[in-house]
């Protein structure tokens, strides 16, 4: 069924007054009927009414003010477009050390970090440690070997008809670090037997 | 469903002038003097900016954010403006894109912050309630409405009125709301709501169609009292 057909048996009612409305079509109903044109205009009245209310209601929320207001803000805006972003530094002793000379700052990274490897490397390679452990026993030997022979002269008693054993059993007897020491000297190292 | 009227061909004309002009300067970079220029087309279309923006939010500040990002994007993206087309037909566009994804964003949130969303008043939902419930909203911006020579009594059916209509307005679907402000709050035609919305012609007069009977029938209590109000000859057939 058409619309004409639909629209010819009756007054039209309020669905199909929208649906004119919106086609913007044109019908002969509406100038053969008072009721209907009547009917039709005041829908037309209706809608225009709605959408002044509505404009109405948005110019309400929007003064002249607001718009005046949002306006300059749109200018501002615009402008801080063209400006380049300025980076504020906080903390400012953040900046002092984070900032400088990058290229030195990498420089020193990487020589920090090849020291460290070949530090390691040369160690794994050159039993450093062993040398310089034997390096210091002989040093302690070369400088403690006369210290340690003028002190005994010192404590030792004075000389007298005692034998070699005698004097050992009184060391013995009167224990004393000089006196080991001498006995020490006399006496040969483990670390001496394992060369 | 109006026309494109003369004054409107003559609106365009200089918005078309104006919007080259800032392109120019923009390329010259001449930029202090583009945007002078670009202020002239912002003062233009800012209170129709504002109206779409606001029906489609509903809310004013949201409103008012949607319609200066617009304005930022558009005069940033103005090389790629293209003169054959109205610019405010390609502005409005921008705002509405703006307008869906600030709508989009306040679903997700409201999703997520689903106790906030139920308290009465709340943003996005205000004229849903009071259409539904019968709550009042919590903004009511009809209730800045002067009184101008009204009697207490016309200014309040004056707002009662408008605050049916926003609400039967709020209960329409997405589509169904954009075209109908876009026809007859800002008096586009069928081709020009095609353009702004992207939706097909004929798709856009069945959403008309769609909203102006929903409209009808959720206004259809508003009518009667209406009609029972006014004396027969000054009926006015509005909620």
């Amino acid at each position: 069924m058409s619309l004409l057909d639909r629209l010819g048996r009756g007054h039209l009612s309020d669905s199909q007054f929208a649906e004119l409305w919106t086609a913007g079509a044109a019908h002969p109903h509406l100038d053969a009927c008072p009721q209907c044109r009547a009917g039709y205009e005041a829908f037309g009245a209706w809608l225009s009414g709605v959408g002044s209310e509505l404009r109405a209601e948005a110019d309400d929320a929007f003064p002249a003010d607001r718009l005046a207001l949002q306006q300059a803000q749109i200018a501002r805006r615009l402008e801080a477009l063209e400006r380049p972003a300025r980076v504020i530094p906080f903390p400012r002793a953040a900046r002092a050390i984070i900032s400088g000379n990058s290229h030195v700052r990498r420089w020193v990274s990487v020589a920090a970090g090849a020291a460290l490897i070949a530090g390691f490397g040369l160690g794994q390679v050159y039993p450093i440690r062993t040398v310089l452990r034997e390096g210091s026993a002989q040093t302690t030997a070369h400088f403690t070997a006369p210290v340690a022979a003028s002190r005994a002269r010192d404590l030792t008693p004075p000389p007298s008809n005692e034998t070699d054993d005698e004097m050992l059993s009184d060391a013995f007897a009167q224990p004393r670090v000089s006196t080991l020491s001498a006995l020490d000297e006399m006496t040969p190292h483990a670390r001496d037997l394992a060369k | 469903m109006a026309g494109t009227s003369p004054a409107l061909v003559a609106a365009r004309e200089a918005d078309a002038g104006a919007a080259s002009a800032v392109k120019a300067l923009q390329a010259a970079g001449q930029l202090e003097d583009a945007r002078e220029r670009y202020a002239e087309l912002v003062k233009r279309h800012q209170r129709r900016a504002a109206r779409i923006a606001y029906h489609y939010l509903r809310d004013a500040a949201e409103a008012d954010e949607a319609v200066q990002d617009a304005f930022v994007k558009a005069y940033q993206h103005l090389a790629s403006f293209r003169e054959e087309l109205p610019f405010d037909v390609w502005f409005t566009r921008i705002l509405i894109n703006g307008c869906l994804d600030r709508i989009k964003a306040r679903t997700r949130r409201e999703r997520w912050l689903l106790p906030m969303s139920g308290r009465p008043g709340s943003r996005g939902s205000a004229a849903t309630a009071a259409a539904t419930d019968g709550a009042p909203p919590e903004r009511d911006l009809t209730d800045r409405v002067p009184a101008g020579g009204l009697s207490p009594e016309q200014a309040l059916l004056g707002r009662e009125r408008r605050r049916a209509i926003a609400a039967a307005l709020a209960n329409l679907p997405e589509r169904q709301r954009s075209v109908f402000v876009l026809s007859h709050v800002e008096g586009r035609t069928s081709k020009e709501v095609s353009a702004l919305t992207g939706l097909n012609e004929s798709t856009v007069r069945v959403h008309l169609f769609r909203a102006i009977r929903k409209l009808r029938a959720l206004l259809a209590g508003d009518n009667a009292a209406a009609g029972a109000a006014e004396p027969k000859g000054q009926r006015r057939v509005t909620s």
